[in-house]
């Protein structure tokens, strides 16, 4: 492998790799607030991928196209709280202990039917984002590199530095911290904990459509294209542990570099190589790369 | 300032307490005592909305609150220190103090900071360690910021579970008299104990047993004697 081969693949694994650190964000933000999760989480991604492409095609502004995409995906995290997950809290025990795998599951099977029936079944590349074709290049170190690529490991990390942000020096973001810890402590603090967690779910939908719209030039969009990311994104959550933010920044970085390499040397089998590293490292260190014994944060 | 009548309570299907009655005036300190199980933390949790009322009236300032959400209780100056003490570990200590205050509607920048430097001359220990994760403090430090993050909400009641529970006897000191202190500024002091030695800071007591209230009179004169003793119940 020569070294310009070398940068080419390690630059397209930080890009899928900030791809997964975006999707497993919203994944981790979920699961630490209430231990639940989206498992449509990549259906959440497909849905705005698409609707991207689509208002690309039709020559709408690239910042015209994020805000929508957004703005739909907001409504849409929003609403599955409201509708998939909320009303098992009321169910209490009566509703078995991981219904929330099937309710959000059943919202991701209909996202899918949704976007057949308006996109159909073909695969589709989004308008490249940022440049006038999806082949421009830039030379980084003699080396050709797609722009579409780096913009996306620009943004994408960009996104999750914000994230961060958010969840540590904003006075919601140390709500959640809060609820994580204990539910009724939060209560006792005068933190609104049901609000506060439509607004986790709303944070997690964005950081789906963020994903989307950076991933629409970047990979084919179809509408079953969102399992691999969440399975992937949930590999990833693992890998870092589930309770540090941190580890599932590492774990993103480490699955893409390992899944562009994989693909370079057996493009038939190359996403199952990741994985196998994945299940070998859960072997090793059960709660992830940096989890602690006990679960942390709550 | 707190009155509940004829309050029956519980969660999910149980019933914890029966037909309370209660009034906690303007800067009165009130003790609870108990054994476990008698339904202590249960009458704190009814109070401030995190159990669910089957029947009676619970008042606060004159206003109905029976049923209403706890955590806008919380915000209206109803404040409950939880046993437990439940500091988040992995904020600062001073993040942890500000985490309640926060959430106070109407609460400037200025008068945080004013109560923030409070609760410091209050407990300088704090002040020392502002910045380590709240996690890592003593038991007895750990009580002193959950009363502190109470306190840094503005409350009118303070409603305190168990703060002894696992500390020294001079850190239990410690926090009593700063609570009688609140009190005889106005504040009205609400306090579960299964110990009766916070018995001599407290104008009245009531005894729990059962989920109800087997005794209520002066806590002056009353000490670990035996009259209180046979109500605790059990062994006592």
């Amino acid at each position: 492998m020569s070294a310009a081969n070398f940068l080419q693949l390690l630059l397209s694994g930080l890009t899928m790799g900030a791809l997964y650190a975006l999707t497993a964000k919203g994944l981790f933000v979920a699961h630490l607030a209430t231990t639940r999760m989206n498992f449509g989480q990549g259906d959440f991604l497909m849905i705005a991928a698409y609707i991207s492409t689509a208002l690309l095609l039709a020559k709408v502004p690239v910042v015209v196209v994020v805000g929508v995409v957004l703005l739909c995906l907001a409504v849409l995290g929003w609403g599955l709280e409201r509708i998939a997950l909320r009303p098992l809290d009321r169910l209490k025990a009566r509703a078995g202990e991981y219904s929330w795998v099937l309710t959000t599951m059943g919202v991701a099977l209909i996202l899918q039917n949704t976007a057949t029936l308006v996109w159909g079944k073909s695969a589709q590349y989004s308008p490249p984002l940022f440049s006038a074709s999806r082949q421009d290049v830039v030379r980084v170190l003699g080396v050709g590199v797609f722009v579409e690529e780096l913009i996306v490991i620009v943004v994408g990390f960009l996104v999750v530095g914000l994230f961060y942000l958010f969840l540590f020096k904003t006075t919601a973001g140390r709500a959640v911290r809060v609820i994580a810890f204990n539910p009724d402590a939060a209560t006792l603090l005068g933190i609104d904990v049901k609000r506060t967690i439509s607004l986790v779910f709303v944070v997690a939908a964005l950081l789906a459509g963020i994903s989307g719209v950076l991933a629409g030039p970047i990979v084919t969009v179809q509408p079953h294209m969102g399992l691999v990311f969440t399975v992937k994104a949930l590999a990833v959550a693992a890998l870092g542990g589930f309770a540090n933010p941190l580890g599932v920044l590492a774990g993103a970085i480490i699955f893409g570099i390992a899944e562009s390499f994989a693909n370079y040397f057996n493009s038939s089998f190359g996403d199952l190589y990741p994985l196998l590293i994945v299940l070998g490292l859960l072997i090793v260190r059960p709660t992830g790369l940096f989890g602690e014994a006990r679960a942390d944060v709550r | 300032m707190i009155r509940l009548s004829k309050v029956t309570s519980g969660f999910g299907h149980l019933t914890i307490l029966r037909d309370i009655d209660l009034v906690l005036d303007v800067g009165e300190m009130v003790l609870v005592l108990g054994a476990n199980g008698a339904g202590k933390t249960t009458l704190l949790r009814t109070i401030s909305g995190l159990a669910q009322v089957r029947s009676g009236s619970i008042t606060f300032d004159g206003q109905d609150i029976t049923g209403a959400q706890p955590h806008r209780l919380a915000r209206s100056g109803l404040v409950h220190v939880p046993q437990g003490r439940q500091i988040v570990p992995h904020l600062t200590v001073e993040e942890n103090l500000l985490i309640g205050a926060q959430h106070v509607p109407g609460i400037t920048a200025r008068l945080m900071t004013e109560r923030l430097e409070a609760e410091y001359a209050r407990f300088p220990v704090l002040k020392e360690r502002r910045h380590v994760p709240g996690g890592s403090l003593s038991g007895g430090e750990q009580q002193m910021l959950a009363v502190s993050r109470g306190l840094m909400m503005g409350p009118r009641v303070l409603m305190l579970d168990e703060p002894s529970l696992g500390l020294a006897p001079q850190a239990i000191h410690r926090i009593l008299v700063a609570v009688e202190a609140l009190a005889r500024q106005g504040m009205s002091v609400l306090m579960v104990e299964q110990k009766t030695s916070a018995l001599r800071f407290a104008q009245r007591a009531l005894v729990l047993r059962n989920g109800e209230i087997v005794f209520s009179g002066q806590a002056k004169g009353l000490s670990a004697d035996d009259e209180l003793m046979r109500h605790y119940g059990g062994a006592g």
